[in-house]
């Protein structure tokens, strides 16, 4: 054995260790547009900004800022500058939990959070909820489809709708009828594989290979080559990071240079997930053979336009955020933050146990309200004493009693500036019998 | 069966990869009494290195020097300015990994504003798949194979053949003796650094060849197979850490094909628990070339 040097521990690395973790897990709070108020308010986004999921903290970030600067620049809440912060879950459920109880505790002037993405909500909405702070969740868990949480919101389906449209997409629209399912091992992506699996069977398809994959390995040879053996007609896969680049480059290198067409849920038209799968298989490959469901959103319309002018006008802050100009939950969650402020200002407070149960309103719109596509129309027609119901960047907002509000899907791929292309839509008759099919 | 003579043939190239990162990764603890946690991601620094190079049109082979040299200069700042501060203060071995826990995180977060939080994949040719009965390596992981055979005689003709390898077993073995000898172990520990850093920055970077695509966080998906390898094969000891490496590398890649692809590190631990409660000093710690003569 090696001979050691014992030496008595003076208790600096911990030290040291102990503020570098603190510094690497703490951002600063970041205002956008307007100026300073003595009285700030905060949007935690509370989300994966490191780790295997890091892409999806981002994206939420993004639509933080824009909402944050539509409001400062119509003079705040009630006068309340407000700013927006990222807490860091790692995308793991132990990291999440004092990640979620240190916003909390260090921070009495939130209004609102967003993220919570199926990696952490399980275990950060019970946080929040008890804390009384208006939630805007990106998960896609069905544990969430009856919540009682009050303070949840969720402006997207459940996972197992994504998985229904994936299956209806490969089923109606392509004919295909042997699935490879390829899914991240992570809570987030399993959740499609369930529904996706009953779907598929109940409608007559084949699941030729179920692999839950480990994210972030070297390589995926052993499991790509179990795969090409079954002999697929399309992979249906969400793995982010680095994951679905890795085992994608490995299929077109295993199958003599041709790749297989493959589907992604809407967590895939992402440009973090763009730029790494094509820089591993070539933009044209995934022009050519990737096709994804995306929730129904036009990118059209005033309210979009908002968005997208604050959204390019906060790269000199964020320089990637006019990449997430398609992105569905960066519109969705911008919308949520403005009904979160505009029914602050309907109910003319700042404490959430008064203005949280008037978001879903503003969202549905109570009898008579005004639509408003901008914050600062919203602010001047409750000025002049009317009701607002706010029609943002991703369309219209349905609540149900649970606050879970649903759209349609289209069918997508991506342009050689990966860019989101529409190339089919789901009809509600077709979506109803795959929602059937798979139990759902 | 195809299959599973195909992943033995993919755990040739993954143990490969394994072998190169734990051999520095050990010779680190088994010369300077560290147990750098940050070597993961000083291996996603070097690739990034590399990439930089790669991306402005030079060959990736051209550019994995400058991952070893990145690698290399990057770990040896990295002991001169943050570890070995500390260990000349008498912290003690925990607190060094906290200290190298601490430092690998910070390493990620001043990573991710400087190249962004996107996976990138280097420009390369796998070229020509060549088949040996069901296993099919290309010939870039061919390549990388070689590079690892050839890196591990190295390592060994340094160990076993120059006065630096005899200087650098003499340090492993007892530091105060070996300085009162006359061996300017200051010296031999830089140089450590120096050639621990630059087999980081090699394997970061065929690593990333490997993964067709990587990011600042694949760094600790990759450390974890190193620690695997160089625990099972004694802290410590070199050539134990090249039979963890087979080891390692062939069970995670076997298992995904007999049991379950979710399951290929779970397996691997299992060994590796397994021999842990067998021979808790690891396969090889009581004849690496780094132990005490005699």
């Amino acid at each position: 054995m090696l001979a050691r040097h014992h030496r008595v521990g003076k208790g600096a690395g911990v030290l040291f260790a102990t503020l570098s973790i603190a510094l690497a897990a703490c951002g600063s709070p970041t205002t956008a547009g307007g100026s300073p108020s003595s009285s700030p308010l905060l949007i935690g986004v509370i989300a994966p900004f490191t780790g295997a999921d890091a892409a999806l903290g981002p994206a939420y970030f993004a639509a933080c800022l824009p909402a944050a600067r539509a409001i400062n620049n119509a003079g705040g809440v009630m006068g309340h500058m407000v700013s927006c912060q990222e807490f860091d879950t790692r995308g793991e459920p132990a990291d999440a939990v004092p990640a979620a109880q240190q916003m909390v505790a260090s921070h009495s002037n939130l209004m609102a959070v967003v993220g919570c993405t199926s990696d952490e909500a399980s275990s950060v909405a019970p946080i929040l909820n008890q804390a009384h702070i208006p939630m805007f969740c990106m998960t896609g868990q069905s544990e969430f489809n009856k919540t009682t949480f009050t303070y949840f919101h969720r402006l997207v389906p459940p996972d197992e709708f994504d998985a229904f449209a994936m299956v209806g997409s490969a089923l109606d629209h392509f004919n295909y009828k042997k699935v490879a399912l390829v899914f991240g091992n992570d809570i987030g992506s399993q959740a499609f594989v369930g529904p996706a699996m009953a779907a598929l069977q109940g409608l007559g398809a084949t699941v030729t290979i179920n692999q839950a994959i480990a994210l972030g390995q070297p390589s995926y040879r052993t499991e790509v080559t179990a795969m090409l053996a079954t002999h697929p007609d399309v992979i249906f896969t969400e793995a982010l990071g680095p994951t679905d680049a890795t085992y994608m480059a490995e299929v077109k290198q295993l199958n003599n240079g041709t790749m297989l067409p493959f589907m992604g849920t809407s967590a895939t038209i992402d440009p973090v997930w763009f730029k790494a799968v094509t820089g591993a298989v070539g933009v044209q490959t995934v022009v050519d053979k990737f096709t994804a469901v995306d929730l129904g959103v036009s990118f059209s319309g005033p309210g979009y336009d908002e968005f997208k002018t604050n959204l390019d006008a906060v790269a000199s802050q964020f320089p990637a955020a006019p990449t997430y100009s398609q992105r569905g939950a960066t519109l969705h969650l911008y919308d949520g933050i403005m009904q979160a402020a505009l029914a602050m200002d309907e109910t003319k407070s700042t404490d959430p146990t008064v203005y949280n149960s008037v978001i879903r309103d503003v969202g549905n719109g109570v009898t008579g309200a005004t639509t408003v596509n901008t914050y600062a129309a919203g602010v001047a027609a409750i000025k002049n004493g009317q009701k607002v119901r706010w029609v943002g960047a991703g369309g219209l907002t349905n609540y149900n009693q649970y606050n879970n509000s649903q759209q349609g899907y289209i069918i997508v791929k991506y342009d050689a500036s990966g860019n989101e292309v529409t190339i089919g839509t789901l009809t509600q008759a077709q979506t109803a019998a795959i929602i059937a099919a798979g139990g759902g | 069966m195809s299959l599973i003579v195909a992943a033995f043939g993919f755990g040739l190239v993954s143990m490969s990869i394994i072998a190169i990162s734990a051999v520095g990764f050990t010779m680190q603890f088994g010369i300077t009494n560290m147990i750098n946690l940050a070597y993961g991601q000083v291996m996603i620094a070097s690739a990034y290195a590399a990439y930089a190079l790669n991306n402005a049109g030079v060959s990736i082979w051209l550019s994995l020097p400058v991952g070893a040299i990145f690698g290399a200069v990057f770990s040896f700042l990295l002991n001169r300015l943050v570890y070995a501060p500390f260990q000349r203060k008498g912290t003690n071995l925990i607190g060094m990994v906290i200290i190298s826990l601490a430092v690998s995180l910070v390493i990620a977060n001043v990573m991710l504003p400087i190249v962004g939080y996107y996976s990138v994949s280097y420009h390369q040719d796998p070229g020509t798949t060549y088949h040996f009965g069901s296993i099919a390596l290309t010939g870039e992981q061919i390549l990388i194979i070689a590079l690892a055979v050839v890196v591990m005689l190295a390592i060994y003709a340094l160990l076993r053949f120059t006065r630096l390898g005899k200087a650098m077993r003499a340090t492993a073995a007892n530091p105060t003796l070996a300085r009162n000898c006359g061996i300017p172990t200051a010296r031999v520990v830089d140089l450590a650094w120096l050639i621990t850093g630059a087999l980081c920055g090699v394997a970061g970077t065929v690593a990333g060849m490997n993964s067709d695509s990587f990011s600042v966080a694949s760094g600790s998906e990759f450390l974890i197979p190193i620690i695997a390898a160089s625990i099972l094969g004694g802290a410590g000891s070199p050539y134990g850490a090249m039979i963890g490496a087979v080891i390692i590398g062939e069970m995670t890649e076997i298992s995904a094909a007999i049991i379950s692809p979710e399951y290929k590190q779970v397996v691997a631990f299992a060994v590796l628990v397994l021999v842990m409660v067998l021979r808790p000093q690891g396969l090889l710690a009581k004849r690496g070339a780094l132990a005490a003569a005699g």
